[in-house]
């Protein structure tokens, strides 16, 4: 069915959201990861550079391995596309600054995902159920700071939700086979939650199949197909882009999947602090992937959401003529499955509320639904006044997130709603402040005013590369330099989290005081402590 | 459209939950409005940190709550409080507690009493307890340098002559206490951790702890001796490991072995999950006497046995509200 316009609203939304992702992103600083696929990035696009001019070098399995080497553990995807942004910088200089050339893709993929979540909620409810989801998208603080990143949280948001997408326009097209199975290779080049996706397709086919013969066996009605076309696409373009687009695996390539498979079914366990308790080994507590939702996602958007979610089940069971590719079951088990993940004891939790973005959507495709439904039960007739309050009703449902998000920059790691008590709530509740390092570039002006002729820094959590773009950027001069050593520092930072306090402590001892020269707070919360080296101090 | 006829029945019910959703925006902009905005001041915290720096006295302990604050309460009072006083084991050395508290919260250490004293500097609050008179007749963690250390191999005591200078190295996670420290016994220069000094290191509950440092080398003790020690009615002796030396409860015990006048009076076993464990000794037939304290430090395997601890002799605490 043409849906005339859809996609016109969806790239709107799509560009409007780059352009306030653009707009936001210079506040933000480069974190741990970033720094890490930055590095990535240069040496990828410096072998698509050669592979340009001399096909016959690139393809050598020396300068394959030197230049895929690096962060291996990761397909290339996105890093590929964070190299494409760099040569466009250098080449053209199409970017305000060297990060936004890295974070473009990132920024790209979290436009095309808000579009998708219109154009996937117009299909499956109504405009206004899509419209709404997508604004909610758009506006969860969480999913906000990280659509700045060259990382592949959102990226890999995205690339989940079009495999969702294209296999459930697969039930009752067929020609969708296809893009399910391109999808998927892109999804499986994007990073390994993808790997969820057969499962979750499978059990709701299953159901589909079973109530299809069913209806069949009593009416005689062929609604959908029996043969899963999805599947035989998933396994037959899947594993074949996975391995034709990551040159890493063109050699040795059983061993080099094998180690890649091994690396993330043993991930290494990191520090999270949860109610007060540093996590660093299983088992992890099972209710800290709700807990965080609910702690994250405003209010608002997550009630929505929840009603929303019980309104379309309860009418799906109501409905006289059953949806035959059962959208409730699919968006149902597309939002739970990352959360069940999650809560395993065994997994890893040490990302913050990133590994389970890929429910986001769901949420806010129900969120839309509940929205929809909301509209409906509206008392008004139809005409100009409904419009206007249809419209009225959608703004004020989003302000809140609306002002959460924008409360929540440049912090968004440390940001929490008001069902924790907002950010000092949750300090109080021994809640995780911050991870990797970012918020250093909220203290440039202070360092800047310290230390106007430049100094040396011991910089804590932040990443080398991280640091180095400050300088790339403009934002501090060449003459600050990183360094590891508390004792040789001009200052020294402490990014504060529950573990990072042996830091403090280092410097304590080191430094022989207690007394930080500044604290770096957000609605009152420390997020850096900064130090000043007594044995420095007169050097400036 | 969706519109099931089967909802029409249960319309009611869902049109009083649509509606009340619309109050919920309400609810979350007026609480975080009232979150954001009761904030406290840089302003409120020096006004607070100004009237105690303007009382405080020997004796006095400041703290802040919730503790999240406390590197807040560091920026403005950090001057008065010491390393020892942030890794404080107990309060027992102090005799008056300030708090400066926001949000209502109090520390956990504060007694459960009405404050002498109270005072609002806008959204901080300022809070002072009495102790008592502190029991505390001897700090060994604070009184370091006064002792004598040696190691034993092969069954023959040396001397670990003390030595300064030099610069910490390194930092950050997983690196404990930097060494060398700027003044410590030092028993082997071939391992640099070998050493015995005060430092504030990291518990297994993430807490600072002033301490001193007395990594074990095996079965054979580390020692350190102090003389002319004021012996009261108990020697209280808190010991630890850092926090990444014990936390995979991986590690051997790693036992202390306190003497009084060269007799063990006391052995202080600590295992790995421990934490920052208390030990009380009674030393009330010994009360009023001034004689050697050693504490000696051994471990079946001390690898990565980064044992530290504080002690002190005490008198019954008396006058405490």
């Amino acid at each position: 069915m043409k849906r005339p316009g859809l996609h016109t609203v969806g790239a709107s939304l799509c560009v409007g959201y780059v352009v306030l992702l653009l707009a936001t992103a210079g506040a933000i600083g480069l974190s741990r990861d970033e720094g890490i696929y930055v590095d990535a990035a240069q040496r990828y696009a410096g072998w698509l550079e050669l592979l340009a001019r001399e096909p016959g070098a690139a393809l050598t399995r020396n300068n394959i391995d030197a230049a895929f080497q690096t962060n291996h553990e990761h397909p290339p995807l996105m890093k590929l596309l964070f190299g494409l942004g760099f040569l466009a910088q250098r080449a053209f200089h199409a970017f305000a600054s060297d990060s936004q050339a890295f974070r473009f893709a990132g920024m790209l993929s979290a436009g095309l995902l808000v579009w998708l979540i219109y154009v996937f909620g117009a299909r499956a409810f109504s405009r206004s159920a899509g419209l709404f989801a997508a604004c909610a998208f758009a506006l969860l603080p969480r999913p906000f700071y990280h659509a700045h990143l060259n990382a592949f949280d959102v990226p890999i948001t995205l690339a989940c939700t079009a495999v969702i997408y294209a296999y459930y326009r697969s039930l009752r097209d067929p020609r969708f086979a296809w893009l399910t199975g391109f999808t998927f290779g892109l999804a499986l080049l994007t990073k390994h939650n993808s790997w969820f996706l057969p499962g979750i397709f499978a059990i709701h086919f299953s159901v589909c199949a079973f109530l299809e013969r069913r209806q069949r066996a009593r009416t005689g009605i062929r609604n959908m197909s029996l043969v899963p076309y999805w599947l035989l696409a998933m396994l037959g373009l899947g594993p074949l882009m996975f391995v034709a687009g990551w040159p890493w695996l063109w050699h040795d390539t059983l061993a080099r999947v094998n180690s890649y498979l091994g690396f993330h079914t043993h991930h290494e366990y990191y520090n999270m602090e949860y109610f007060g308790v540093n996590y660093f080994w299983p088992p992890f507590p099972s209710s800290y992937a709700w807990i965080m939702t609910l702690f994250t996602v405003p209010l608002t958007t997550l009630l929505l959401g929840s009603a929303g979610l019980v309104y379309e089940a309860q009418a799906s069971w109501l409905r006289p003529k059953p949806d035959a590719t059962q959208t409730t079951v699919l968006l149902l088990g597309a939002l739970l499955a990352p959360l069940v993940v999650i809560s395993i004891p065994t997994t890893p939790i040490f990302g913050g509320t990133k590994h389970w973005f890929t429910a986001y959507p769901f949420l806010a495709l129900f969120a839309g639904r509940g929205f929809q439904a909301l509209l409906a039960a509206l008392p008004v007739r139809a005409g100009r006044g409904r419009a206007l309050l249809s419209w009225g009703a959608g703004a004020w449902l989003l302000l809140p997130a609306a002002v959460e998000t924008a409360h929540s920059h440049p912090f968004g790691l440390s940001h929490y709603t008001v069902a924790a008590g907002g950010v000092p709530g949750a300090a109080e509740k021994g809640m995780n402040r911050q991870f990797w390092g970012f918020t250093t570039r909220s203290l440039v002006p202070y360092l800047r005013s310290v230390l106007p002729n430049g100094g040396t820094l011991y910089v804590c959590d932040t990443i080398y590369w991280a640091f180095e773009m400050l300088i790339r950027d403009g934002l501090l001069p060449p003459t600050f330099r990183p360094t590891g050593e508390i004792a040789q520092a001009d200052y020294a930072l402490v990014h504060h989290e529950k573990h990072f306090a042996e830091v403090d402590h280092q410097i304590w001892t080191t430094y022989g005081s207690v007394r930080p020269a500044y604290v770096l707070r957000y609605d009152g919360v420390p997020i850096i402590s900064v130090y000043k080296n007594p044995r420095n101090a007169g050097s400036r | 459209m969706l519109r099931p006829k089967g909802l029409e029945r249960s319309r009611s019910s869902w049109w009083w939950l649509w509606a009340s959703l619309l109050s919920v925006p309400l609810f979350e902009l007026s609480r975080h409005a009232w979150i954001v905005t009761h904030v406290p001041s840089d302003a409120d915290y020096r006004a607070a940190a100004s009237f105690v720096r303007s009382q405080f006295q020997a004796g006095d302990l400041i703290t802040g709550a919730p503790s999240f604050i406390d590197p807040i309460v560091r920026l403005h009072l950090g001057d008065l409080i010491t390393p020892a006083m942030a890794g404080r084991s107990d309060d027992a050395a102090y005799e008056r507690i300030w708090v400066i508290s926001i949000r209502d919260a109090v520390p956990a250490d504060a007694p459960r009493t009405t404050p002498q004293l109270e005072r609002e500097f806008g959204r901080v609050r300022v809070l002072r307890y009495a102790l008592g008179k502190s029991p505390v007749l001897f700090d060994f963690t604070g009184a370091w340098s006064i002792a004598s250390a040696t190691i034993v191999r092969g069954g023959s005591e040396q001397a670990c002559p003390m030595r300064a200078g030099g610069v910490p190295r390194g930092g950050g996670l997983g690196k404990g206490v930097l060494m060398p420290f700027s003044r410590r016994f030092e028993c082997d220069s071939d391992r640099p951790w070998l050493v015995m000094g005060p430092v504030v290191m990291e518990d297994l509950d993430n807490q600072p702890r002033a301490c001193i440092w007395q990594h074990p080398q095996g079965q054979e003790p580390v020692s350190l001796r102090f003389p002319n020690v004021p012996i009261g009615d108990q020697l209280v002796f808190y010991g630890g490991l850092y926090y990444e030396s014990e936390r995979m409860r991986e590690g051997g015990p790693v036992e202390a072995t306190i003497a009084i006048d060269g007799v063990a009076r006391a052995r202080f076993t600590h295992r790995d999950g421990d934490g920052w464990k208390r030990s009380v000794v009674n030393t009330q037939e010994l009360a009023g006497r001034h004689t050697e304290v050693s504490i000696s430090v051994r471990a079946p395997e001390p690898h990565q046995r980064s044992f530290c601890w504080s002690a002190s002799t005490r008198r019954a605490r008396v006058g405490a509200p």
